[in-house]
């Protein structure tokens, strides 16, 4: 049989990669979709054999939901029974690859199909420098802290008003204080 | 903290200094981010990374995988776990609740007009009655029109049930008149918007977001459902926790003085600076805020209660009732002496009670209550004294006695 994929992923140059890498392994990659699309209509649409999502994608959620509805839609690969399976999703894990499959689908195929996954994401991180989850928390933070410092350089501002500063204007143009900071870093006289 | 607490070096050294734990960009996590950013794991000897996760199903794999010392999360995730539900069998408990209350349901705003014209009356209803949406489900039938969809945010979540409890209490049944979906939080506001959801129940700060986005309209709040009901627990596996028995306990007195700290309003504001600031929750500062503080008689839709009415508790039976909805939906084919079991395993009221030994802080004697029976404040005999206990009122004004219906 051959194994039907579906990748989700909002960054369509990882995704273009991926797919290709599948079909050279001998998967069909039946469509790629993103974050923003809607999954029970193309899950329903295309009925999938697995699915391949960017763990760092909320919609895995939405995933889990069907996996819940019946045989034919595919389950999270924690549930799969092999022996191997835990080491294989910790391994995809780190990678930052989720994978979804129904149950008939051979347990080699799957082996084959998240490691082909696993380093297509590992290639693509290593040339565009992308950051993990957990990297992008951090990074927010350094970013907020970067901001404030400069504030309080440029405008002698203790740290509270540093603060105050990011949050007034976060508050006037409807933005988080990590898209402030940002524009505080981009530009040196930002300002409302 | 009152002056009969113990010198903090008469408290047993934990086996690890070292942990991760997990969460979601929520309001609710805000007691780990309190207990990490405050100092307080830091005062029980702990050094904790908090790893932000995207999913419920990632934080499920972190820690059924072992990549994760425990987490925030759902009532319902440890039985589901520990029941291989929910990924693979894993025991994991619970020996602490973060908060009570803090979801709500939102409908579109082309919805809610229908809801107004076909049942105008029980629009006016405090807290709204889903019998305005019964009524549209009919209007739609008639017409041929395809069915609703309304999205919670996890198959094992508390927004999941308590959006079926309003749905059947008004005359809707969830599963023959609409479609349930799942919908991450972020991106229900937009979702509502394109058409594709006509409502959902999510927690904070994700409705006061849509609020803001005037995407919806908010009908009733968790509380006006199941009045102070449970909302997140901390959990860790059952076989971490016997490994290392005074790490959870640390853990755990960190975290109840980091909810004792949230309880007043005043420090909510500085809880919602440090989740925005330390980069743990990306949405607009004063959306956090808003949503943080909602506090008030009736519970605005957002109100979470971190400590007070000893909210963090782990009732067993506030786990039962959550089992006895699954059960009522037919989710759960579990014996009833398996579900016993497996209650008595996942929530842990007796490592509570050492830590909050520990603190001196007051808690109930019994591992049981009724829920529906209390319409207003009471009180409650606790190990210091009584303990004020808020309302447990439910909706359709059942009682659930809370025991093992044998």
């Amino acid at each position: 049989m051959t194994v039907k994929v579906l990748i989700v992923d909002a960054r369509p140059e990882r995704s273009r990669a991926l797919e290709q890498a599948l079909h050279e392994a001998g998967f069909d990659v039946v469509t790629r979709a993103n974050e923003h699309d809607d999954l029970y209509a193309i899950m329903t649409r295309v009925k999938p054999d697995a699915v391949i999502i960017d763990a760092a994608l909320p919609s895995r959620d939405t995933l889990e939901h069907m996996g819940q509805l019946g045989r034919r839609f595919p389950k999270p690969m924690i549930m799969l029974a092999e022996e191997e399976t835990p080491d294989l999703t910790r391994e995809a894990t780190s990678a930052g690859v989720s994978a979804y499959v129904v149950e008939d689908v051979q347990p080699a195929l799957v082996r084959s199909m998240v490691n082909v996954a696993i380093s297509s994401f590992e290639a693509h991180r290593a040339l565009k420098g992308e950051l993990t989850k957990t990297q992008t928390t951090l990074s927010q933070r350094r970013t907020i802290e970067r901001a404030k410092s400069q504030l309080m350089e440029t405008h002698a501002f203790s740290e509270d008003a540093a603060y105050q500063w990011l949050r007034k204007h976060a508050m006037n143009r409807r933005l988080t204080i990590h898209e402030v900071a940002q524009a505080v870093l981009a530009s040196d006289d930002f300002e409302s | 903290m009152n002056e009969s607490q113990p010198p903090r070096c008469e408290w047993p050294l934990p086996e690890r200094d070292t942990l991760t734990l997990g969460m979601l960009p929520l309001n609710d996590a805000a007691p780990l981010v309190v207990a990490r950013e405050r100092g307080f794991f830091a005062a029980h000897g702990l050094e904790v990374t908090l790893q932000v996760e995207s999913s419920w199903a990632g934080l499920r794999d972190g820690m059924q995988l072992g990549l994760l010392d425990g987490a925030q999360m759902l009532p319902l995730m440890p039985l589901a776990s520990t029941l291989g539900l929910d990924g693979r069998p894993t025991p994991v408990l619970s020996a602490l609740t973060l908060n009570l209350g803090g979801n709500a349901i939102t409908v579109s705003n082309a919805l809610y007009a229908s809801m107004q014209a076909a049942d105008p009356e029980a629009m006016l209803q405090a807290p709204i009655s889903a019998r305005a949406l019964a009524a549209v489900v009919r209007q739609r039938r008639a017409a041929g029109e395809p069915a609703l969809r309304f999205a919670s945010v996890y198959p094992f979540s508390s927004h999941h049930y308590q959006l079926r409890y309003w749905l059947a209490e008004g005359g809707v049944d969830p599963d023959r008149d609409l479609e349930l979906r799942v919908v991450p939080p972020p991106l229900v506001a937009e979702q509502l918007e394109a058409g594709w959801l006509d409502g959902y129940c999510v927690g904070e700060p994700w409705n006061t977001l849509a609020a803001r986005r005037e995407s919806g309209r908010v009908l009733i709040g968790s509380h006006a459902i199941w009045q102070h009901g449970q909302e997140k627990v901390f959990a860790v596996r059952e076989a971490w926790a016997e490994a290392y028995p005074m790490t959870h306990r640390a853990v755990l007195r960190a975290l109840l003085e980091a909810c004792a700290w949230l309880d007043a309003p005043a420090q909510r504001i500085e809880a919602a600076r440090l989740m925005c600031e330390k980069g743990y929750l990306d949405v607009p500062p004063t959306v956090v805020e808003e949503s943080m503080t909602a506090e008030g008689t009736p519970a605005p839709h957002g109100m979470s209660v971190f400590h007070r009415h000893a909210a963090n508790f782990p009732w067993r039976s506030h786990l039962r009732w959550y089992a006895e909805q699954m059960r009522r939906w037919q989710h759960l084919e579990v014996a009833a002496p398996a579900l016993e079991d497996c209650l008595v395993r996942c929530v842990r009221p007796d490592l509570f009670r050492e830590a909050a030994d520990d603190l001196g802080i007051n808690y109930p004697l019994v591992d049981v209550k009724s829920e529906g029976e209390h319409m207003a404040e009471w009180s409650l005999e606790g190990s210091r004294g009584a303990i004020a206990m808020g309302s447990d009122r439910l909706l359709d004004g059942e009682l659930f006695s809370g025991q093992d219906r044998g």
